[in-house]
């Protein structure tokens, strides 16, 4: 990155032995510090971003979120009923410690997997036997066909990464990979410094890491205005999780340039099925007709260049869009609501939203919902909270009715944990659960795409969650540095400045 | 005087006791849970748990509180739930950033209060005085985020003359590090100043007004000599007390000027470790904080033995 001559004044002499930065060092501003490198463990986009460039697993996802061999040297052969999934591994991979990965490293690394991590511990039941079939084979056997499986070993959140056999435990203190780059140091709120693995070998499969940075570095810089500051003065070539407000500034600089994740994700009103209120489909459907989508959008985010008011869980432009299900969303409709209330036998007890102002835009909307929902006849009780006590809170179903969440647009609907009625929102319909386990046994893209339809419509009908809408993200770049793609997950092994 | 010291030394211990005591307490009263936080949004409620019994949090509150007793009389406070380090050593790789941060803000802002304290003191009740009376109110009124901010826009963005944010990367120099301390101490000593500014004013105006500052002008003694010498060396006792105080604040934690500037300093750790409910980072702190506090008074009172040879303890 280039870094730009700075303050001369009463340090200057001291200055002269500042050692020069390489220009090929790329400064990425990333929103707060990874506490883990182990991504197995963690479901934190934060730990992706920085971990993907040094931990890699058997597949990972092109520019189109197609699932593409990364370990592996080609795509699985799946026998007829879906339950074998024989995977051919790359040869003469090798790990930053110096050892060669073979199938007991992948063998044992997916067993932890799925003890350890979210997703994997999500699907164990379903998995019969993970062996090493041979030195560069894998073979997983499934007790019931799963189509989401490639999708979920190329997910480089909870991921199924693989580590030397060596390491395996529980708990890994030092992680070490295969990636492009190699952890080389760590001063915690400081910097994560990673260097050029020289032993890297490219894969068959998945797009070139071309390594042209000799380092990357993720600086964790809490303050948004800090990283617009930082991008801007050329501190940074990249800055993640930039306020929307800075999007003209960034634009009119001659240093950056705006980097629009367009669209980035779904705000959610996660409802609680467990316990209280929102258990009665009635009162369900009432705030779902009660909620002004386009007033809450617009409150949260000011400018319709950074949202759009779609009811479609996936938007246009995605395999999985469809429209099925979407004359529920936005009614904006209080006195339907009111009737549904009157059904339901309401009796005025207080519908308890769970927010926090982390994310200020969850409570902007929560603020517009509340106003809406009282006009239909709801008693709402807003129970605004910092982050930490949100995330506990909402894993006890006796504290809320609606928690405020939100969510990037992910590669397969399978991975959206809030489908399943193991989720800690319970949503456990008969109907709805079969309809999610053909969509998963189902193996033909094309029947897939008929049977999520299906899902997204009883999404509406059951009100299973509540999405309310579609939002842009930004992040930022230096003037002409290419090769990044804008991903919620930006990668840098192919990032280049300009000379 | 060394019967002085021990009793201040034990004293001490008492207050590090009470604090840590406290502490350990009030983070556990706050509502949130760090196992929640370090496992992401996905994470089941079995998860959790189970990552709590490994933290050790599922054990009985007065067992943690007995066993962190035991160990931090040892001089260990345990370890990071977030940065899975002992605790020590994450507030050592603070220590740098913050004592240096405090020491260099202090500067300015004796560099900025003590001359114009004087003057403003010495020029009491014309024009002069009330303008730097006025002033000091207004530096102590602009919060130190938007001063900073406005410093972090314009001389380090627009003009690039200093680093916007940060502590250097891993190559970082000693110079490059200090080169990013300028901002946040200029930021730090203007509104620091202006408490000094308006002590050293007092005291002065007190002494200038005594019979031995008279005696002094009648014996023929110059301006200079009467107010440098005899006026300002029996103001200094309030003066020290107040810039002492001030240097204990700023080395706990400036805590916006270190989030605005990035700065990895305690100030910041004590926030972030608020926010991820690292209890033992907090508890560290604040045990960190007590000491820095008695330490500081007590030096502050050693002082005074300089400053005021009738002073005895």
């Amino acid at each position: 990155m280039i870094h730009r001559s700075s303050f001369r004044l009463t340090v200057a002499a001291c200055a002269l032995l500042a050692g020069p930065l390489s220009a090929a060092t790329i400064d990425v501003a990333i929103i707060g510090e990874p506490d883990t490198f182990d991504p197995m463990v963690s479901t934190k986009d934060v730990v992706s971003i920085v971990t993907q460039h040094f931990v890699e697993t058997l597949y990972t996802f092109d520019d189109s979120w197609s699932v593409v061999p990364l370990l592996a040297s080609d795509m699985p052969e799946i026998s007829e009923d879906g339950l074998t999934y024989v995977i051919p591994l790359r040869e003469g991979v090798t790990f930053h410690d110096g050892s060669s990965m073979d199938s007991a490293d992948v063998k044992a690394s997916l067993d932890r997997w799925l003890e350890v991590a979210s997703r994997g511990k999500g699907i164990a039941d379903k998995v019969e036997t993970v062996e090493a079939t041979g030195p560069s084979e894998i073979t997983i056997t499934l007790k019931e066909p799963y189509a989401p499986l490639l999708s979920l070993l190329a997910f480089s959140n909870s991921a199924a990464a693989v580590y030397p056999e060596e390491i395996i435990a529980p708990q890994i203190d030092k992680v070490v990979g295969t990636g492009p780059y190699k952890l080389e140091a760590h001063e915690p709120d400081r910097y994560t410094q990673l260097v050029r693995f020289d032993g890297y070998t490219q894969p068959t499969g998945a797009a070139e890491r071309a390594q042209i940075p000799d380092e990357i570095r993720f600086v964790p810089v809490p303050d948004p205005n800090t990283r617009v500051e930082g991008l801007l003065s050329g501190q940074f070539a990249y800055a993640d999780g930039l306020s929307t407000e800075a999007y003209d500034r960034i634009a009119q600089s001659d240093a950056a340039e705006p980097v629009l994740l367009e669209p980035f994700g779904w705000p959610i009103f996660a409802i609680n099925h467990k316990k209280g209120l929102m258990t009665d489909l009635k009162v369900r459907q009432a705030v779902q007709a009660a909620l002004p989508f386009d007033d809450m959008m617009f409150a949260a985010f000011g400018d319709d260049k950074f949202f759009q008011t779609d009811g479609a869980m996936y938007p246009e432009g995605w395999a999985w869009h469809t429209e099925d299900g979407t004359d529920l969303y936005n009614q904006n409709d209080q006195e339907k609501a009111k009737a549904l209330l009157q059904e339901a036998g309401y009796d005025g007890s207080p519908l308890r939203i769970l927010t926090s102002r982390q994310y200020e835009f969850h409570y902007q909307m929560a603020e517009v919902a509340k106003m809406a929902l009282e006009m239909a006849g709801f008693t709402v009780e807003m129970d605004v909270v910092d982050w930490a006590t949100l995330a506990q809170n909402r894993d006890n179903p006796d504290l809320w009715d609606i928690y405020i969440t939100h969510s990037p647009f992910l590669p397969e609907p399978a991975l959206t944990s809030s489908f399943f009625p193991t989720a800690r929102e319970g949503w456990n319909n008969p109907e709805k659960n079969e309809i999610l386990d053909r969509f998963t046994s189902e193996s033909d893209p094309e029947k897939r795409k008929a049977v999520f339809a299906e899902l997204q419509k009883i999404i509406y009908a059951d009100v299973g969650l509540i999405k309310v809408g579609n939002f842009n993200a930004l992040q930022g770049k230096a003037a002409g540095l290419e090769g990044v793609t804008p991903s919620p997950w930006p990668a840098f092994w192919n990032a280049k400045l300009p000379e | 005087m060394s019967r002085y010291l021990t009793k201040r030394i034990l004293g001490m211990f008492v207050v590090i006791f009470l604090v840590l005591s406290i502490a350990f307490v009030l983070v556990r009263l706050a509502p949130g849970d760090p196992a929640s936080l370090m496992l992401g949004p996905d994470a089941t409620p079995q998860e959790v748990d189970d990552l709590r019994a490994r933290l050790g949090l599922d054990r009985p509150i007065l067992v943690q509180y007995l066993t962190f007793l035991a160990n931090a009389v040892q001089g260990d406070l345990g370890t990071s739930l977030f940065f899975n380090q002992p605790v020590t050593q994450v507030l050592a790789g603070r220590a740098e950033p913050s004592i240096l941060l405090a020491l260099f803000s202090l500067v300015v802002a004796l560099v900025i209060a003590t001359p114009i304290g004087i003057w403003a003191a010495y020029r009491r009740g014309t024009p002069g005085d009330q303008m730097s009376v006025t002033t000091a109110m207004l530096a102590a009124s602009v919060p130190s985020f938007l001063t900073g901010l406005i410093f972090q826009r314009y001389l380090a963005t627009d003009l690039g003359w200093f680093p916007v944010s940060g502590y250097g990367g891993p190559d970082a120099s000693f110079a490059t590090r200090l080169e990013h301390l300028v901002l946040p101490s200029i930021t730090l000593g203007i509104t620091n100043s202006a408490l000094i500014l308006r002590f050293t004013r007092a005291s002065m105006l007190d002494i200038l007004g005594e019979d031995y500052v008279r005696t002094a002008r009648a014996k023929g003694m110059s301006e200079r000599r009467v107010v440098l010498r005899h006026a300002l060396k029996n103001a200094g006792i309030p003066i020290i007390t107040v810039v002492g105080l001030t240097f204990a604040l700023l080395v706990s934690g400036a805590v916006v000027t270190e989030r605005v500037f990035n700065l990895p300093g305690m100030g910041n750790l004590a926030v972030g470790a608020v926010l991820r409910r690292d209890y033992p980072v907090v508890q560290g702190t604040l045990i960190v904080v007590a000491a820095i506090y008695v330490l500081v008074n007590l030096a502050t009172d050693l002082l005074y033995l300089v400053v005021d040879k009738r002073v005895k303890y």
